[in-house]
């Protein structure tokens, strides 16, 4: 069934490449201009009408934003993955939250952790995780996680450390010394 | 609806019925049902019928009005530890914190999150520690052993020192939750 879906996929839109492919489950990449009719198609004539999840990675090498989208056909069950690359700097992607509410969840997360602006979505900028964040998104790459803990957290306290040659003293020393390599050159 | 004056000083009862009255509240700690973190999930078969913690006189509570003992359960994110604070107001007076887990102490494996704080005393009073990661049902029965001796001895005292140095606790509170909206005084 999945061969089905591709076939009508490839004459549809210009897909950039297909990334992984098995009997129920099918990933594709297209531009960033037709992956909204992408999705919808896949909703409207495809039967794949139940959204998962959406998800976004950083590419900062490649100065993009890669945003995928993941939805099932529950009567096929069959999973489609629909994912486009996204300018870095002020990122800017439709929203569906009217048209999957659920959506609005995962727009507002990646809003937060990202900021990738979803306009459409009512109740983004809204607080979901992080209440009042005033620094740089932390899932961005260049956001350095350990320098921003020491900052707010305070730094870790190290263990006390406890040297046993202060306690046992010449006994240390001699069992540093391999036993066997004593005999040997005792001999 | 809040309170709009500081805390008043505990009143010293004679040693005779201080004696009495902490017999009676180490053999009787009521738990607040507030998982903050992964510890929870340890938390679960100590009312079962193993490990049976109803026959110290330690019960699980729907609300902190009638609860004698907090448990921070593992880590704590600056959004929980707002809820937190409300929760730990709102307990009645001769109240408990009980952490569990290394990152109550110095972060744990966390020590590097942006969202997760550190050292859990600045900014609620621990009178126990339970340390693992995560602590067996077992070594959180050897914590509540050890709070009620506490207890008995009168050195529990956690809550008395939160409210004579709540100024010290607020600062460093409002120091990470950035959007703060609570009343300084909500009891």
């Amino acid at each position: 069934m999945i061969d089905k879906v591709k076939k009508e996929l490839e004459i549809r839109f210009p897909l950039l490449k297909l990334v992984r492919e098995q009997h129920n489950y099918l990933h594709v990449k297209v531009g960033a201009t037709s992956a909204m009719d992408a999705v919808l198609t896949a909703k409207t004539s495809l039967g794949f009408t139940t959204l998962q999840l959406i998800s976004a990675v950083d590419w900062m090498e490649n100065n993009a934003f890669q945003v995928t989208w993941i939805l099932e056909n529950y009567s096929e069950q069959e999973v489609l993955l629909i994912s486009a690359y996204f300018p870095r700097k002020n990122c800017v992607v439709p929203s569906l939250s009217q048209i999957w509410p659920a959506a609005s969840a995962f727009e507002r997360e990646i809003y937060e952790m990202f900021g990738i602006s979803f306009p459409g979505n009512p109740r983004e900028g809204e607080d979901f995780l992080l209440e009042g964040w005033k620094d740089i998104p932390p899932m961005r790459r260049d956001f350095e996680t350990e320098e921003y803990a020491m900052r707010t957290f305070g730094e870790r306290q190290p263990r006390e450390h406890i040297d046993p040659r202060q306690y046992i003293g010449d006994v240390v020393g001699e069992w540093n010394t391999p036993m066997g390599r004593n005999r040997e050159e005792e001999k | 609806m809040y309170c709009n004056h500081p805390p008043e000083k505990p009143g010293d009862k004679k040693e005779v019925l201080q004696k009495i009255t902490n017999m009676a509240r180490a053999n009787s700690l009521w738990v607040t049902g507030y998982g903050t973190g992964c510890g929870a999930i340890e938390l679960r078969p100590l009312g079962t019928s193993r490990f049976d913690m109803e026959r110290f006189g330690i019960a699980m509570r729907p609300t902190p009005r009638q609860a004698d003992v907090l448990i921070i359960s593992g880590y704590l994110s600056t959004k929980t530890l707002k809820r937190v604070i409300r929760v730990y107001e709102q307990i009645q007076d001769p109240k408990y914190i009980m952490a569990l887990g290394s990152c109550t102490i110095n972060g744990g494996m966390y020590f590097d999150s942006y969202n997760t704080l550190n050292v859990l005393d600045k900014y609620l009073p621990v009178d126990v520690y339970v340390m693992g990661c995560m602590p067996r049902p077992e070594s959180i029965i050897d914590g509540f052993s050890l709070l009620m001796k506490k207890i008995k001895e009168g050195r529990a005292t956690g809550w008395k020192h939160y409210k004579e140095n709540l100024d010290y606790y607020r600062e460093n509170q409002k120091q990470i939750i950035k959007n703060w909206d609570l009343p300084d005084y909500n009891w």
